[in-house]
């Protein structure tokens, strides 16, 4: 499908060898509204939970300790950067690179946290999106094998095949499963139970803002 | 095209290959009730998906793999991460195993050969392949002597010889761009600065995990 009628205007090209990256105001403003919240999430501090105990009036706070919380904001300033390099990025395959990392980043987030359930979640999260890093790897090459570019600027000028519509829903299933949005939600859901907010809350910010990009991407190839 | 016949030929089976290899493998994660076995068997969907990358045959299909492989090892590290502190926590505490050194023959004499093999062909090759032919001499020297029982050589420099070695590698992929004429002396550079680089991260894996281990409060 054309650009234009996706994302707006097209205002203007990078050219770096073979990555052309294309701006138009769509992704522009994914862009900077991805880079917003990552500062305000890089700036902000973790937020302390306080659980009732069972059977005593007492309560208990639980708190995330210094080491454990400049582990958690960096890797969700790094979320939030790939997360804004897919949605500016013009060619497929740094496309789904950016989404294998945020992918691999929201595991890290969770992964120092001490509840056994919440670890037994990003365990599950985690193979799952391992098994769409095939679907997801799988579609870019079959886009690549069947048309010969990954440039999405070159890709929106070819009229889409059977072969490609098939890639494109391979690409459909890699991106959900890398970010766990339904049917796979209920392990992330899990996830988000740990002390850690807001370095939790890139981790659904990103999935969000990933389907609606890949939309974008996905009409932009197949049709 | 570029692409020669058979190689195009190759293409479909190749992804129907792919395909059914991840299927299989899809279908065992779902027998499987166990882990850690999950895990491993998972390890074969992302060399599926290498197998469906590298079916398109052509030079990006090979820049591609790299970043494919690159991020399937990444997660595959970050799983196995979450799997064992999880069950470091369900554990909770568990006796420190001290350990026992190991006293053989072998340990003595083959590792000074060894690595002086490794390292003279690392160096003869330079280049990337050389720094990890020569890194995994000098990790195997190490670990044996460890096993021994033996104090190592101090290695805290050595990450500093690493980024430097790192930046004549840097500075010789410059000179080729901005004064090709001098392409000998940026082919030396280069070689050797990577070759040293990869070499000394090589011998840093070994020291990484002790300071790790000693910092967790085990080992020595």
């Amino acid at each position: 499908m054309d650009i234009a009628s996706l994302g707006g205007e097209l205002l203007g090209q990078i050219p770096f060898g073979d990555i052309v990256l294309y701006l138009t105001p769509f992704n522009l403003f994914m862009f900077a509204a991805v880079l917003i919240f990552t500062f305000l999430i890089a700036i902000s501090r973790t937020e302390t939970q306080v659980e009732t105990e069972f059977g005593t009036l007492g309560n208990r706070r639980v708190e995330v300790d210094t080491a454990e919380f400049r582990i958690r904001r960096f890797l969700a300033i790094v979320c939030g950067l790939a997360t804004a390099g897919a949605m500016v990025t013009g060619d497929l395959f740094n496309f789904t690179l950016f989404v294998a990392l945020i992918g691999i980043v929201n595991i890290g987030i969770v992964s120092a946290v001490r509840q056994v359930e919440v670890l037994d979640a990003a365990f599950q999260y985690g193979l799952i999106a391992m098994m769409a890093s095939l679907p997801l790897f799988g579609g870019a090459a079959l886009v690549l094998g069947s048309s010969g570019t990954l440039s999405l600027l070159e890709l929106s000028g070819m009229a889409g095949n059977p072969m490609i519509v098939f890639a494109a829903l391979l690409l459909l299933m890699g991106v959900v499963g890398e970010t766990g949005v339904a049917p796979f939600y209920a392990t992330k859901a899990e996830m988000f139970r740990t002390p850690g907010s807001p370095f939790i809350l890139i981790i659904h910010l990103s999935s969000l803002l990933v389907i609606v990009r890949a939309i974008e991407v996905l009409l932009i190839v197949s049709l | 095209m570029m692409v020669p016949e058979f190689t195009l030929s190759l293409f479909q089976p190749a992804i129907y290959t792919g395909l059914i290899a991840g299927f299989i493998a899809l279908l065992g994660i779902s027998f499987q009730k166990n882990d850690l076995s999950a895990l491993i068997i998972t390890d074969i969907v992302g060399i599926a998906m290498l197998v469906i990358v590298a079916a398109v045959g052509t030079d990006l299909a090979e820049a591609l793999i790299l970043p494919g492989l690159v991020v399937e090892l990444a997660e595959i590290m970050a799983i196995s991460e979450i799997l064992i502190s999880r069950e470091m926590r369900i554990l909770g505490e568990v006796p420190v195993v001290e350990p026992r050194p190991m006293e053989l023959e072998v340990f003595r004499t083959a590792p000074n050969f060894l690595a002086l093999i490794l390292i003279a062909y690392g160096v003869f090759l330079t280049g990337f392949t050389g720094g990890a032919v020569a890194g995994a001499g000098i990790l195997f020297y190490v670990a044996t002597r460890r096993a021994r029982g033996l104090p190592t050589v101090e290695w805290d420099g050595i990450a500093g010889i690493s980024g430097v070695t790192w930046c004549l590698w840097l500075a010789g992929f410059l000179i080729f761009f901005t004064a090709p004429q001098l392409w000998l002396p940026a082919l030396f550079m280069s070689g050797c600065g990577i070759l040293i680089k990869v070499a000394s991260k090589m011998g840093l894996i070994g020291v990484l995990a002790r300071e790790e281990i000693r910092e967790a409060g085990g080992d020595e």
